[in-house]
């Protein structure tokens, strides 16, 4: 009894935590007071807010926007590694795994840029070393000569030989989406594995994966249908293990009536909030508009498991979701205010 | 000891042992299941307090509610031995 009771006090702790810092999130109200500010007022607003410390770190290095930019990566990072130290027994295991999709996007932001011949300080300002693979870790893969040897030196073997299948290939013809594909199969693949693993807490993780695998499977529908779907066999960009099999995508992206798409993706589905989601894109929107439904139905849905699922992965998954789109949306509201960017454009590309 | 055997004096004592008991356990028992109750209120407010030190008088007063349980064990103790 007592190892049970001693088991529970932690997750309920560290939920408790997550859903504080959760709360403390920039609502909706503010990011819309944030579109109508200049950009001097917003540089000003962001430093007072928690990204403070990392802006005077990082105030020696860059200037003006990408100052922003990198204080936010950088925060997001340090965010990131707190709570996979707070996360209690199985959490850690399931939020280590879940964070490993910052290794597949660093390093792959590592080798286009690499490819494109951008210098070592630009491909590290985009990186966000939230993964296993941490800053010095990264810093020493920039540095390396060639593409190959990034590869050879990737300390994560699975990652490295899935790279240097597709690596030649990806240098002769200047992309990389295979490869990605190929990652982020791989990545679910692990998730789906850890969550079925059968430890304890298994089943809400496993469900949320399926959940986003969907999501996922569904957006990619709708971006090959807004390309003319030519390619989607050939990049094979279908993630196996949620409700819908890569055949069925693949015919879906080629079917012409947007209505028999939402019908037949609208009969896998249970989830209610995406059943509504999916019946809202019946009418024709351009596809960053159809990604911000997905994206905001997926938190939607988040935020309801966790509040059923109080004391599981759950809040804390959603906090990192929810964090991942505060920095990318103040990202985005600083780079378009520098850009010159109507508030009513940039409100668009923003997850609220 | 078969109840017939015993005296009047050893009946009363043999009851107020029982009655001790009774009020041992109402006591006792009230104690752990407050015990469980603030475990999970406790976690949840000491996490609340770590992120935001302005939560922490609010914390505190729910820590505290499943003690109520305690002063019910409490009063049936006193009732079992006094009335």
């Amino acid at each position: 009894m007592t190892e049970v009771m001693s088991g529970i006090a932690p997750y309920i702790y560290v939920s408790t935590r997550m859903r504080v810092r959760k709360a403390k999130l920039i609502p909706r109200e503010e990011y819309l007071r944030m579109l109508n500010m200049g950009l001097p007022e917003f540089t000003r607003l962001i430093e007072e807010l928690e990204y403070k410390r990392e802006i005077d770190e990082l105030s020696a290095s860059f200037k003006g926007v990408d100052l922003i930019e990198n204080a936010m990566s950088w925060n997001l990072a340090k965010e990131y590694q707190r709570v996979i130290a707070l996360a209690p027994g199985e959490m850690k295991g399931f939020t280590r795994d879940y964070l490993h999709k910052w290794d597949i996007q660093n390093i792959l932001s590592i080798l286009r840029g690499k490819e494109l011949g951008f210098s070592d300080g630009k491909i590290r300002a985009v990186l966000v070393p939230a993964g296993a693979l941490d800053a010095p870790t990264l810093d020493r893969l920039i540095a390396e000569s060639s593409s190959e040897r990034i590869v050879e030196q990737l300390p994560i073997k699975q990652m490295s030989a899935i790279l240097s299948e597709g690596l030649s290939e990806a240098l002769e013809t200047h992309s990389f989406g295979k490869i990605e594909n190929e990652l982020y199969k791989y990545y679910y693949a692990t998730l789906i594995k850890a969550a079925r693993g059968g430890m304890k807490g298994g089943l809400p993780f496993l469900k949320y994966v399926m959940f986003e695998i969907d999501i996922k499977n569904i957006t990619s529908v709708f971006r090959m249908r807004a390309q003319g779907g030519d390619n989607a066999a050939q990049q094979n960009i279908w993630i196996p293990g949620g409700s819908f099999k890569p055949e069925e995508l693949e015919r879906l992206s080629s079917v012409e009536s947007t209505d028999e798409v939402v019908d037949s993706l609208k009969k896998k589905i249970k989830v209610t909030v995406l059943l509504d989601a999916l019946e809202s894109l019946r009418e024709k929107k351009p596809i960053y508009s159809i990604e911000s439904t997905l994206i905001a139905t997926q938190l939607n849905q988040m935020d309801k498991v966790s509040k059923r699922n109080p004391f599981s992965i759950s809040p804390l998954l959603v906090y990192l979701e929810r964090k991942k789109y505060e920095v990318s949306n103040l990202r985005a509201i600083a780079r378009g205010k520098e850009a010159g960017l109507d508030a009513e454009i940039l409100e668009k590309y923003l997850v609220m | 000891m078969a109840i017939e055997s015993m005296t009047v004096e050893a009946a009363t004592a043999l009851a107020s042992g029982y009655t001790a008991i009774g009020a041992g356990l109402a006591v006792g028992l009230a104690g752990v299941g407050t015990g469980i109750g603030e475990m999970g209120i406790g976690a949840a407010a000491v996490g609340a307090t770590a992120e935001d030190r302005g939560m922490f008088g609010l914390a505190l007063l729910f820590t505290v509610l499943p003690e109520t349980v305690v002063i019910f064990g409490l009063v049936i103790a006193l009732l079992l031995i006094f009335v």
